[in-house]
């Protein structure tokens, strides 16, 4: 289903708010945190969260999704209306 | 005798489709390499972060590319709704924030030359990893200056719906890239 423009464009505040948050959250994480195992790791699920958010909202990423298993499908095989149209 | 056939078109998927796909394969490669890079920084300076790295910069580097991913993302949701002045804004300002970007980047280098030369272990994570970045970053802004002309006088979505959505969505790669370059680089201790 196809989203409205101010849905679309409440999408893009409410992503880029949890965006901001997170960033802030990374640098106050790297000024309090010694431990340097415990801060790559905190750093990297951060990283994650925040390309995740990136990938899945602002790129759309299930929305290639929707079609990709017919595409890989149409790469492997024949379209059986062209077969039938050819006999 | 010989029989000729057009070539057959397969229904099952459209060009949109495979235009997506084809942009997802070659991110998917392309993020391979910023991985070996990211990676490397380990290798060759382990977490140890100078001192004299800018942390303010490197902060504000990071608020502006996320503020120019939100344009971008408005000018693909704008275009697609049929507003292409709002589309044509939203470019417009989020080519600015790359080129904003571009010079923070020169600043840093500028100022990064005094303390870690390229001749050092982090001088040359910082520079292979902040150049290969701001190159993606320059491509970008050239691919959205493409698009922006592609659409100034045009009514039609369909035919410029990949143009603008293959633009803005590279540049949404180059955010995700610099999502792992800020904290390789100036937050690790």
């Amino acid at each position: 289903m196809h989203k409205t423009i101010q849905e679309s464009l409440k999408v893009g505040w409410v992503v880029i708010g949890v965006l901001a948050i997170m960033t802030l959250a990374e640098f106050i994480v790297a000024v309090a945190v010694e431990n340097k195992t415990m801060l790559f790791t905190l750093l990297l699920i951060v990283g994650l969260l925040k390309a995740w958010l990136i990938i899945q909202y602002f790129m759309h990423f299930g929305q290639l999704w929707e079609h990709v298993s017919e595409a890989w499908y149409g790469m492997i095989s024949d379209d059986p209306e062209a077969d039938r149209e050819e006999d | 005798m010989t029989h000729e056939h057009a070539p057959r078109v397969n229904h099952r998927f459209d060009s949109l489709t495979i235009n997506r796909l084809g942009l997802w394969l070659f991110l998917v490669s392309d993020a391979s390499f910023f991985i070996a890079l990211l990676s490397s920084r380990f290798f060759v300076s382990g977490t140890h972060t100078p001192e004299y790295v800018d942390q303010v910069l490197g902060l504000g580097l990071t608020i502006l590319l996320l503020i120019s991913s939100l344009s971008a993302y408005r000018a693909e949701a704008l275009f697609e709704h049929g507003n292409i002045e709002g589309a044509k804004r939203m470019l417009l300002a989020t080519i600015g924030m790359g080129i904003v970007f571009v010079f923070g980047v020169a600043f840093e280098w500028h100022e990064a030359f005094k303390h870690f030369p390229p001749s050092t272990g982090f001088g040359t994570i910082l520079f292979t990893l902040t150049g290969v970045h701001v190159t993606h970053v320059v491509t970008g802004v050239l691919t959205l200056g493409f698009v922006y002309f592609r659409i100034r006088n045009t009514t039609s979505i369909g035919d410029n719906q990949f143009a603008v959505e293959g633009a803005v969505k590279w540049w949404h790669f180059v955010d995700v890239a610099w999502v792992f370059i800020y904290p390789t680089l100036y937050l690790l201790k």
